[in-house]
């Protein structure tokens, strides 16, 4: 829900081309359906608090010439077509011509497009999750509370971007549409029942009078602006009458600039007197730079400056330093092949230590695997609990035992992570740079640039300047995949813009440096004990998962405390409630004595996350486990997967002893709150994780696959087989069928050759606002879990990362690409996440598979032993 | 520095770089054609291919030196208005996502298309096995070349 003002400040817009005497409606995103139809008479208060306290989002502009409308977008936009689908959904409920819709993309900005909270409830109301804890329940009375708060808005982060704002942008567009039905009855002197808008005009049908949008500017200027109840009910009310909203045809605007090569990256970017950089940096985590020899690097043509890139005093970057950069040396030259050539001439003349009390330069990656390995059989923090799995599993007729193993992994965006900064006189920074996080990369790059003390990084006046001070560009992003939410490669250029005031700074990453730096999604054991009664029925299930926790590189050791509070994220080695809430606490399987565990895990590197997260080696380990205890019960594997899942039910976390679960930050329960001088109807739809939609589109993607008849017929193929896994995250549901084909290869211990040839992925997403690229998430999900399944590990020796390069850090070739079948579910639910749920479901579907066509049951990813030297061959384990 | 001639889109520039300078960087920082992206530097992505007198080449590993001897085209002339049938193809089937590494995709099809017009799903897999894309647009890329030979 939206509340829409006029703007006054004309000049607001002017680099987006926006005229004089263009009408401007900026509008307060706030959560669905926040004001109900019964609390009318609270919303001038509302309006009130807003408008001292929020910060406006000039949203939409009329131009007074020729009627383009201008819609503001804002956020990033890295492949999943956000940029165009949220306009087209505002043009959709505004009746907008599309032919005459121009978008601009907005900076960072991020409160003025927080989600708010605005109301004061009464104290003691008791609110559900995620909202019983302070400030919900503490509300401050002067200031407004966010759903989704500053760094939310415009983080493109956990797919999502259309599941928080569809509602918000709907209800903006069916307001100013509501302007001009008001505008055209003050100008017709008509009853507005009498007018409709189509677009770009307001008819009245009765005299056959009929006025464009850009010819009601005067009296737009006059009307009352909707409240947004009202804009509530002018929404399109059945759904047949999008144009675009859950349609075919979907515009695309970047496309036809993409393909001509015209659409601007961050490194296509050209700031006049720009110089370009490259690090080189410390390749052990926490690492410190001593001292280093310029003199070859200098003497390379072209090479300005070397220099290094952290203040003394600032602790480089590391396990527990967040999104500060590691230590590196900078070469800072006239372009980029200079730079690249000074970094090497630079290389073999530095010294780096390593501090006592951080010293990672004894981390091995596979002396590591034991260590979590050890972790996970052993008992850990029980965070699940029914029944009495330990003695159901002990008693069973049968019992079924597995660990998996999924190594760190790197997101390898094809764009490798570049920024520009520049410090002007004035003593503001501004900055372009490709970002999922445009608010950490504004705090971060303020921070370093202008050399605030740690200590105050965190104060409400420092964060407030940091949000004046830096102006943040967000070019599109040419692929993200988590890698892109941590902004320490922004952190650099500010740094360096800091030692060069008035020079604009380009650091440039090359693919190197990309591989070797990155936040790698956690290294994960898991280990699994099932008990099946005499007929193959699962008794009991025990889950034991490790990973090494983002929160252990964004909170040291020393701040464990602030570690364990946030959101109950869970004690130090211990995983975050957010990655527990990706799979582990909300196993979706319905056996009467389950115990899941949390086995602690010690942070030696970066660890991020990368497209699914936690739900990589979650559903790893779960789904390739239905497929073991299927197989132990001489079942089939769909069967006994629906079995498993049992009947639909919403999941009975609380009552099972999961203390808080994180559910994409969203609730869990509808929101209907009582406030002062009314009652709210609803504030946020619930989003539980429900049982029957996984088992829905477990079933479409048997019928789908022919998975019934293929089994049977593959029975008596040698080496073809089909897999199948289910998976819910992000508030989405996916179910995966692979059909594989294992062949001889010319190993010597008789290792088969794997092709995957068809995938069949099915998604319940609620509604699919853009079915185009739904599908074209989808394709491409499959296609990434896919590619680190087969052929994705990062390893370790004395601290550093041994891949550089595509060479050594093999990803998915087109070749290996199979065929793939989408489909989506049809039904109510609102728009959930898309970007990240196809991808977790993939791997274990294939490994099943490869059982399936006869071959071994493989638990770690990568499946392939090796990589043949012209890449063509999967060779299993 | 020597000077070299580039014959770029049927244009002639003359640059006064480092003879090894990769061509990838003459056309980006020296030229300003910034169509042709950096994605690797070792021809392991294929997202800086361009064409070589007709050949896809990575031009993140071709010397100044050794292209000045070629016609050059990329991206930016493989057509001024989005007219090839690969561009066309490639927008009527939405095959981009983050859209990075497209220009090098297409131009790996599009020299493809000129020396086999028609060629089967084996022969793209072939041509197109160099050229990366983390979107996993594979599906997409195979149908549209496909489209592009249709029309």
């Amino acid at each position: 829900m939206s509340v829409i003002y006029r703007v006054t400040r004309r000049d607001f817009l002017r680099d987006a081309g926006v005229a004089a005497g263009a009408l401007v409606f900026g509008s307060y995103l706030l959560p669905e359906n926040l004001f109900g139809k019964d609390v009318k008479a609270d919303l001038g208060k509302v309006k009130e608090i807003l408008h001292n306290h929020l910060t406006l989002n000039p949203f939409v502009a009329i131009q007074p010439l020729d009627g383009t409308i201008v819609i503001v977008t804002f956020r990033p936009e890295m492949g999943q077509g956000i940029r165009s689908t949220l306009a087209a959904v505002l043009a959709d409920e505004l009746e907008a011509d599309w032919s005459r819709v121009k978008l601009h993309q907005a900076d960072c900005d991020s409160l003025a497009f927080a989600l708010a909270f605005p109301y004061k409830i009464p104290p003691g109301t008791k609110l559900p999750y995620p909202f019983d804890i302070p400030p919900f329940t503490e509300p401050p009375t002067d200031k407004p509370m966010y759903v989704i708060g500053g760094e939310g808005s415009q983080f493109a982060d956990s797919s999502r971007s259309m599941t928080a704002y569809f509602q918000a942008i709907r209800l903006t567009g069916a307001g100013i549409k509501l302007v001009f039905l008001r505008a055209a009855a003050l100008k017709f002197g008509v009853d507005i029942s009498q007018l409709r808008a189509q677009q770009h005009k307001i008819y009245h049908d009765a005299s056959g009078r009929s006025v464009e949008y850009h010819h009601l500017l005067l009296e737009a200027g006059k009307v009352a602006i909707p409240l947004a109840n009202e804009a509530e009910d002018a929404l399109k009310q059945n759904p047949s009458e999008w144009r675009f909203i859950g349609k075919e045809g979907m515009p695309f605007v970047d496309a036809p600039n993409m393909v001509m090569g015209k659409v601007e990256y961050g490194a296509d970017i050209n700031v006049p007197g720009m110089l370009t950089a490259m690090v080189e940096r410390c390749h052990v985590a926490n690492g410190v730079l001593v001292s280093f020899d310029a003199t070859e690097a200098l003497a390379v043509p072209g090479v300005r400056k070397v220099t290094a890139v952290l203040p003394p005093g600032l602790a480089p970057g590391g396990v527990g330093r967040a999104f500060v950069p590691h230590a590196g040396v900078a070469v800072i030259a006239d372009n980029t092949w200079a730079a690249l050539k000074g970094r090497r001439a630079l290389r073999d003349h530095i010294k780096w230590d390593y501090p006592k009390d951080n010293d990672h330069s004894h981390y091995e990656s596979s002396a590591f695997r034991d260590e979590l390995e050890k972790s996970t059989n052993a008992a850990g923090d029980v965070v699940r609990k029914k029944g009495d799995a330990m003695s159901a599993i002990a008693s069973a007729v049968t019992q079924v035992k597995a660990d998996y193993y999924v190594p760190l992994l790197a997101q390898a965006p094809m764009e490798p992570p570049m920024a520009i900064a520049l410090l002007k006189n004035d003593h503001s920074l501004e900055v372009w740079a490709p970002t999922q996080n445009p608010d950490a990369s504004q705090q971060m790059a303020g921070r370093l640039a202008f050399g605030i003390p740690e200590k105050d990084w965190a104060k409400e006046d420092m964060i407030a300047r940091m949000r004046k001070d830096v102006t943040l560009h967000m070019p599109l992003v040419g692929g993200g995949f988590g890698r892109k939410s941590k902004p320490d490669y922004i952190g650099e250029a500010a740094l360096l813009a800091a030692q060069n005031p008035g020079v604009p700074i380009r650091v440039q990453w090359t693919r190197e440096d990309d591989i070797q730096f990155s936040y790698y999604n956690a290294v994960s054991s898991q280990h699994l004990e099932a008990g099946l009664d005499a007929d193959g029925h699962p008794t009991g299930l025990l889950l034991r998962s490790a990973f090494t926790s983002f929160l252990a590189t964004i909170f040291p050791p020393s701040q464990a405390e602030a570690r364990a509070a946030f959101f109950d994220s869970g004690k130090d080695k211990y995983g975050s409630g957010i990655e527990r809430a990706q799979g582990l606490e909300d196993m979706p399987y319905d056996l009467s004595n389950i115990q899941i565990e949390n086995c602690p895990a010690t942070n030696h590197i970066r660890t991020g996350w990368m497209r699914s997260v936690a739900n990589i080696y979650h559903a790893f380990g779960i789904c390739s486990f239905a497929g073991e205890m299927a197989v132990a019960a001489g079942r089939d594997c769909k069967d006994y997967l629906l079995e498993l899942i049992g009947k639909g039910r919403i999941l009975p976390l609380p009552s099972e002893g999961v203390k808080r679960f994180r559910n994409n930050e969203l609730p869990l329960e509808m929101i209907s709150v009582p406030i002062e001088g009314g009652k709210i109807r609803q504030v946020v739809p619930g989003f539980p994780p429900d049982t029957q939609r996984l088992i829905d589109v477990v079933k479409r993607v048997a019928t789908e696959s022919g998975w019934d008849e293929k089994v049977k017929r593959y029975k008596g193929m040698k080496g073809r087989g089909l897999g199948i896994a289910a998976h819910r995250s992000f508030l989405s549901y996916a179910a995966i069928v692979a059909d594989v084909t294992l062949t001889d290869s010319d190993d010597p211990n008789g290792a088969k050759e794997l092709k995957v040839n068809e995938i069949w992925g099915v998604i319940d997403c609620g509604l699919a606002v853009n079915p185009d690229r739904v599908r074209a998430q989808m394709e491409g999900g499959i296609n990434y879990g896919l590619s680190y399944g087969l052929l994705g590990e990062i390893t370790v020796k004395d601290g550093g990362v041994m891949q550089h390069n595509f060479d050594d850090y093999p990803v998915l070739r087109m070749h290996q690409a199979p065929k793939i079948n989408v489909y989506i579910m049809k039904n109510d639910h609102p728009p959930s996440g898309v970007g990240e749920p196809p991808t977790p479901a993939v791997a274990p579907a294939v490994a099943n598979a490869i059982v399936a066509a006869g071959g071994p049951r493989i638990r770690a990813i990568p499946f392939a032993a090796k990589v043949d030297s012209d890449k063509t061959k999967v060779i299993v384990r | 520095m020597p000077i070299f001639q580039l014959n770029v889109n049927g244009k002639r520039h003359t640059v006064d770089v480092d003879g090894n300078m990769p061509l990838l960087w003459a056309l980006r920082d020296i030229l300003g054609l910034k169509g042709t992206k950096f994605g690797c530097g070792v021809a392991q992505c294929g997202a800086c291919t361009v064409h070589l007198d007709g050949r896809a080449v990575r031009s993140c590993s071709v010397d100044v030196g050794v292209a000045q001897l070629s016609k050059i085209t990329t991206i930016e002339g493989l057509s001024y208005d989005g007219s090839h049938p690969c561009q066309r193809a490639w927008v009527e089937l939405g095959v981009p996502q983050c859209g990075f590494c497209q220009p090098g995709q297409i131009m790996s099809a599009a020299a493809l298309l000129a020396a086999n017009p028609h060629p089967d799903d084996a022969q793209i897999d072939a041509a197109m096995r160099g050229n990366i894309c983390r979107c996993g647009t594979y599906p997409r890329i195979r149908e549209a070349i496909h489209k592009a030979a249709g029309s």
